[in-house]
């Protein structure tokens, strides 16, 4: 149990800002794609929410850095 | 403690202590109303919103200044002022704090061990958790400051890894602060825009004013040390919309003292704080009363 706890610890540690792109952003960009066009595709709104994320965790930020 | 020499005893610490603690008794009922009502009020408008009956930007409006008043009443909590060491009491504490948290997704041990932490080592760049806020030179600092997130709390955990206690409370945080993860992204697979706007963006607004107005204002460009870890400021807003957090010198000296009775206080150590030769202590009204407050 001590073994998953850690393996888990590290893996929210290393990739939350991918998988909260990819959920989070994901989610809704596709909501706001449904509102405001007319053939939306789910799969380009969860990519470029993963996208960001991956773009997140190597900058180290969500924001500008200044 | 460090001391100014020459002090008059009838400014001694101990009549300062004893003056402290005639404010330190009364129950603080309105920060509970003011904590188990903003929660409330936030967790009713998700039905509102998604039953249609209020718009989904009105409902942002109400959940963002629920969330500019979900700290405060956690904050009696961290220090044990509404139960005041009546063990009986302690889970008005544990409530309270935990309910009014709700909407800004803070976990309560994370933050009551980490505000104990800002208390003893109040601006120390190596122990302080809120100096990364408290020396941003701007307010842009402060807002980048508070997306640093899970980074944030594991190298303070780094920090006080030896302290049992302290990692007990993290630990427990950390668990709470991750069912928060976990709830959000479940929510926002089912409520997309309802989640952004009535819970994340609120959240954030939330902890922006949070760290801008408790940690920035109070402790930028102050130094180490009772007397001098935080300072008296002044500002446009009428002080009721900033928390009176002109008055957080008064809490860092005594945070036994309620919320709602640290004015009065302040107007009662005022002689003392001359004393010591407090940086703005003369600028002290007499009454304080609305804004500006104190003008330095």
């Amino acid at each position: 149990m001590d073994k998953f706890n850690e393996i888990l610890t590290n893996h929210i540690s290393n990739w939350n800002m991918v998988w909260f792109g990819l959920i989070f952003w994901g989610s809704v960009i596709n909501a706001i794609a449904e509102l405001y066009l007319v053939n939306n595709n789910s799969i380009f709104c969860y990519l470029f929410g993963f996208l960001l994320g991956v773009v997140a965790k190597i900058r180290g930020t969500w924001l500008w850095k200044i | 403690m460090e001391d100014i020499k020459n002090i008059p005893e009838e400014f001694s610490f101990e009549k300062e202590k004893e003056i402290a603690r005639s404010f330190s008794k009364r129950f603080q009922w309105e920060m509970i109303l003011i904590g188990v009502g903003q929660a409330t009020v936030w967790l009713s408008l998700w039905p509102l919103v998604i039953n249609g009956y209020i718009s989904l930007f009105f409902g942002s409006l109400i959940a963002t200044i629920c969330a500019c008043f979900a700290y405060l009443p956690s904050h009696e909590a961290q220090h044990g002022n509404y139960s005041r060491g009546n063990p009986k009491r302690r889970w008005i504490d544990s409530f309270v704090s935990h309910f009014t948290l709700i909407t800004i997704m803070f976990p309560h041990d994370l933050m009551r061990c980490t505000h104990m932490k800002h208390h003893a080592y109040t601006n120390n760049p190596e122990k302080d958790p809120d100096y990364d806020t408290a020396s941003a030179k701007s307010l842009w600092e402060v807002i980048t400051a508070t997306q640093v997130g899970i980074k944030k709390y594991e190298s303070i955990a780094e920090i006080f890894k030896n302290d049992n206690a302290f990692m007990k409370s993290f630990n427990k945080g950390v668990i709470i602060g991750m069912m928060y993860r976990v709830i959000l992204l479940t929510l926002v697979v089912m409520f997309p825009l309802e989640t952004l706007l009535l819970w994340w963006l609120p959240s954030k607004f939330g902890i922006i004013y949070l760290s801008t107005f408790f940690s920035w204002y109070p402790h930028y460009q102050a130094d180490i040390g009772r007397y001098k870890d935080t300072k008296f400021w002044s500002h446009w807003m009428p002080r009721y919309l900033n928390h009176s957090m002109q008055l957080h010198f008064v809490h860092h000296l005594h945070p036994g003292i309620g919320h709602y009775d640290e004015p009065k206080a302040i107007e009662a150590l005022k002689p003392f704080l001359i004393a010591r030769e407090v940086p703005g202590a003369e600028d002290i009204p007499e009454s304080v009363k609305y804004n500006p407050l104190i003008k330095r």
